[in-house]
């Protein structure tokens, strides 16, 4: 193909794309639905594994000791624990100075708590070997006045079940969804293969080939793709931003920040945007050549 | 040029529209093909055009085979033809010379090409000066001249023409069919198609008769 043809296919592409502009935009919305929302569970899901990770890089456990504990009886706890053979290290942190990290970490929600401390007296065990932990955990549990090892399976295993019902109920979502970005899609470029089936009775008379025919078809399916991943790219990041920044005012986590992970969300918007507009095109373009399309004399 | 042996072409819908036809049109020639409407004349020109295929018999065109040709080559088997339209079938929005140039850029044809051949063309059917105007602000008979424009811009062997006088007045019509004679002299071979009895014997040329579905003149 010489480079006069392809500029040809390429501006009868864009031109059929303005020419039925209220079904691309219908397509283009439905798309752009379609892809904020796969983008949202996966940033979701990213989130999530994040957290995880991050909960497993810090292998201190906290344990938590009896509401009625003294701080000296706890002191003795401390020794108890800094005696099991896993325990690297055992920090100890008084009911006020837990209230007071919670006062500095979280600000103004922890003001009212001044006439009784719900915090118990608290230590940070460092274990020399994390995948020791369930047994580690379950020696300390047996020390006289802890009241709880923080478990963070429970946590693991609360955030994975999240993850995964957030990752199934996405994945449904966006296979409704997309069939019917697919369905629309394929319906505008129908309507602009209507709208032009005079030309194409013409070009197939003068022998232009399928290809010939559909690749403009083909090219206005893209470029829906193409400006909805540039619409989704943008509302992704802006909502994003403002998600995060809200739940970060409630509670501090570390999260992934969207310009870490703008250009491979924008390249895969970019490629199903393509996908979707290539089968939308294709799907519409193959019924209508077998069909009426094939007809010259009698269209 | 054209060879139908024993063809029949039988729709789904059970309607016999040809009959055992057997016909040669040699190389050059110019030959009309008349009948009344529903005579079988548009499947005749269906069948040429690889638009349908005969429920029996065999196609050649050209020394090709193209009842078994794959549905691949089809579109270069027609760049052998131009195709002339009863209606013109000229799009609105494209003034004369891309109405032509269509025809050249959809089968692949370089800018370059077009811009030398198109002006060349139009000049062969009296249009030179008429490169910028609209279909619309043309007479028919020059309309039907940008269509005729368009069917031999892409240099066809053949030329199918579909009733082309069929829309235009008796005096521009003999004009066309002038015009067919000349393009005729050239070498391309001309198929006409028309209801247009006088037309036809003020030109002396062959005339094949089809009347429900079988040839029944040939002189």
């Amino acid at each position: 193909m010489n480079i006069s043809s392809l500029k040809y296919l390429l501006s009868e592409g864009l031109k059929n794309v303005f020419k039925n502009w209220m079904m691309s935009v219908a397509s283009i919305c439905v798309l752009v639905i379609c892809l904020i929302l796969t983008g949202s569970a996966a940033l979701f899901s990213m989130n999530i594994s994040n957290a995880l990770n991050t909960i497993e890089a810090q292998n201190s456990v906290a344990v938590f000791l009896n509401e009625d504990i003294e701080t000296l009886e706890a002191l003795q706890i401390g020794e108890q624990i800094k005696g099991l053979p896993n325990v690297l290290n055992c920090e100890f942190r008084s009911k006020e100075e837990v209230v007071e990290k919670f006062k500095d970490e979280l600000g103004s929600i922890f003001d009212g708590v001044k006439s009784r401390n719900p915090f118990p007296h608290t230590f940070y065990v460092t274990l020399n070997d994390i995948s020791k932990y369930p047994e580690t955990a379950e020696q300390i549990q047996q020390i006289e006045g802890v009241e709880k090892v923080a478990n963070h399976r429970d946590l693991f295993e609360k955030l994975t079940r999240f993850d995964k019902l957030i990752s199934i109920s996405g994945i449904f979502i966006v296979i409704v969804l997309g069939l019917i970005s697919l369905f629309i899609i394929s319906s505008t470029i129908k309507l602009t293969m209507y709208s032009r089936r005079f030309e194409i009775s013409i070009m197939k008379s003068v022998g232009a080939t399928d290809w010939f025919v559909r690749i403009p078809f083909i090219v206005e399916g893209i470029i829906i793709g193409i400006i909805s991943a540039v619409i989704s790219s943008l509302i992704l990041k802006f909502l994003y931003d403002i998600i995060i920044s809200y739940i970060n005012s409630l509670i501090p986590f570390s999260h992934i920040s969207f310009s870490s992970v703008s250009l491979p969300v924008f390249l895969s918007f970019i490629a199903a945007g393509i996908g979707f507009g290539l089968i939308g095109g294709l799907i519409s373009i193959g019924k209508y050549l077998k069909k009426e399309g094939g007809e010259i004399l009698g269209w | 040029m054209i060879e139908f042996k024993n063809v029949s072409k039988v729709y789904s819908n059970g309607t016999s529209a040809l009959n055992n036809i057997n016909l040669h049109i040699k190389k050059g020639e110019f030959v009309f093909i008349v009948g009344s409407s529903g005579a079988g004349k548009s499947t005749f020109l269906k069948l040429i055009m690889h638009e349908e295929l005969p429920s029996s018999g065999i196609i050649y065109l050209d020394g090709i085979r193209i009842t078994s040709i794959s549905k691949k080559e089809v579109p270069y088997l027609r760049r052998k033809m131009g195709i002339v339209f009863q209606d013109f079938r000229l799009i609105d929005k494209m003034n004369v010379f891309d109405n032509v140039a269509f025809a050249m850029r959809v089968t692949g044809a370089s800018e370059k090409d077009v811009k030398k051949r198109v002006p060349y063309i139009l000049g062969l059917v009296g249009l030179q000066n008429k490169e910028i105007r609209r279909p619309a602000e043309l007479s028919g008979g020059e309309q039907q001249r940008v269509s005729l424009a368009r069917a031999l811009v892409n240099n066809p062997s053949i030329i199918i023409a579909d009733e082309p006088t069929g829309n235009i007045d008796p005096e521009m019509s003999y004009e066309i069919v002038e015009l067919l004679t000349e393009i005729n002299k050239r070498g391309t071979t001309i198929l006409m198609v028309t209801h247009e009895h006088d037309l036809v014997k003020q030109f002396g040329k062959r005339v094949i008769e089809i009347n429900d579905g079988v040839i029944t003149s040939d002189r």
